[in-house]
């Protein structure tokens, strides 16, 4: 019988996280992160997966708490991490306070950074994949400047640690287009009636697997790859 | 007389345009993490810009110190090497110098209506090839180069026109550190040239500045066939790495 895979999903308790751990909690073992606390996490949580709680805005002591929920769970190895985790301010960039930008700095990137050096000697014995998810505002955002830098910061890590790393971990970096996350209202933003063109999380997690499954280095889901795809697109 | 801010004044590309600037007659205050000799026209402030607590007031003591006529967010550090063989607190220091302080520095200059000029945000050729070999320094010029791309309307409305600067490699101490084995340091653009391409463009408020005929060949190649420009680079730079510099 073949090993059970074993996969790390970060900001795991909402969104396109919790949508990618629904897909894949049936049949790997799964430890999901997430921002919330243990008990709140277990109320959306599929039966069977472990949590962690782990806050990206503190990247040095989320990674702790991570790495010890590992060495909790005996996983010498990993098959799979998405490092998913992310917040942002729909703001006037001139009104981004200190603490804003470092707290979206910390958690989208510099969390992230941390997180795949200190997965590595999991990532390499278990001869695993790293996916990270970006975002199509890595282009550039005006309302949401420091969030488009943090993942434009994420293609670029992602794309050179993909050569170095090349024959020993493959590296991802996967953009998706809009999705109804909540993200967006969780933001201050309010797309209106836009958002009956975003992306359901569920298809987006689908795409996104589709994304990782053909294993290119950058890969973009764009409003046109999920238009008309199944559910009205949705 | 107008006042310029430029930050990483105390050497390399950031000297050279704090030295143009001064001979143009500005009133320059540079900030450098090591100390410096303050002369006529020239205010020099110690800060290392790693720092969260001393970059917090620097921001405070900038607020007295305007309006500023121009901004150069010009200090950057690196780190070259295999990624996994380099502390974590050198990537922190990295990422907060490179791409933390000057957005921050930029939009609190601009939220108290201190900036009355242009900004000038310093990224790096490496936006359009990758880095293989300094992997967290091109995720925080890349980080660096969006948010110059996303500020750039906001901050217009406000009066501030944003230049995004991309210089190749320059011949600077900062190149020669993490240059690999054998590169040609003849062939670096010397600083003094780049500085009098990014500030001409900069104060026309221009978008976008690769300065040198060569680099901007490679950036171009790099937007068409970003896969093949990451191979070469890997190639030229990270094969060639002799151990890691931070």
């Amino acid at each position: 019988m073949p090993r059970q895979k074993r996969i790390l999903i970060t900001g795991a308790t909402s969104g396109i996280g919790l949508a990618l751990v629904v897909r894949h909690a049936p049949d790997a073992a799964v430890l999901a992160t997430g921002r919330r606390s243990a008990e709140e996490a277990r109320r959306v949580l599929p039966d069977g997966v472990a949590y962690v709680q782990a806050d990206q805005r503190h990247p040095e002591r989320a990674v702790a708490a991570i790495l010890s929920a590992l060495d909790d769970l005996g996983w010498d190895r990993l098959d799979l991490a998405v490092l998913n985790a992310g917040t942002g301010h729909a703001v006037d960039p001139a009104g981004e306070t200190p603490q804003m930008l470092r707290d979206v700095l910390d958690a989208n990137l510099f969390c992230a950074v941390t997180l795949a050096q200190a997965l590595r000697p999991r990532l390499e014995a278990g001869q695993g994949r790293l996916v990270l998810i970006g975002s199509t505002a890595r282009k550039g955002a005006a309302g949401f400047a420091s969030y488009a830098a943090a993942k434009a910061g994420l293609h670029g890590f992602a794309r050179a640690l993909a050569e170095e790393w090349r024959g020993r971990i493959a590296v991802q970096v996967v953009h998706p287009g809009p999705t109804d996350t909540g993200m967006h209202a969780r933001a201050g933003h309010d797309p209106g009636r836009l958002v009956r063109l975003f992306a359901r999380t569920g298809t987006m997690a689908r795409l996104i697997d589709a994304a990782i499954a053909r294993g290119r280095t950058v890969e973009t889901i764009s409003f046109a790859r999920f238009l008309g795809r199944g559910e009205g697109g949705r | 007389m107008k006042t310029a801010l430029v930050t990483g004044g105390g050497a390399g590309l950031g000297r050279a345009i704090v030295e143009r600037l001064l001979a143009e007659g500005w009133r320059v205050v540079s900030v450098d993490r090591a100390e410096g000799t303050t002369v006529p026209g020239l205010e020099h402030l110690a800060c290392d810009l790693a720092d969260r607590h001393a970059v917090d007031a620097l921001a405070e003591r900038l607020g007295g110190m305007g309006p500023f006529g121009l901004a150069v967010f010009n200090a950057g550090v690196s780190a070259t090497g295999r990624f996994e063989a380099i502390p974590i607190e050198a990537y922190r220091r990295l990422m907060t110098v490179n791409a933390e302080t000057p957005m921050l520095l930029s939009a609190g200059l601009v939220r108290t209506g201190q900036m009355a000029g242009p900004m000038c945000f310093v990224s790096s050729l490496s936006h359009f090839t990758g880095y293989p070999g300094a992997a967290v320094y091109a995720a925080s010029k890349d980080a660096l180069a969006v948010y110059a791309k996303s500020v750039r309307k906001p901050f217009a409305r406000r009066g501030v026109s944003v230049t995004l600067a991309c210089p190749g490699p320059l011949r600077t101490d900062h190149a020669r550190r993490h240059a690999p084995a054998g590169a040609d340091a003849d062939r670096r653009m010397p600083p003094e040239v780049a500085a009098r391409i990014i500030l001409d463009a900069t104060l026309a408020g221009r978008r976008l500045v690769v300065p040198g005929r060569a680099n901007r060949s490679v950036a171009l190649a790099g937007r068409l066939l970003p896969g093949t420009m990451m191979r070469q680079m890997r190639r030229l730079i990270f094969d060639r790495l002799q151990g890691e510099v931070w």
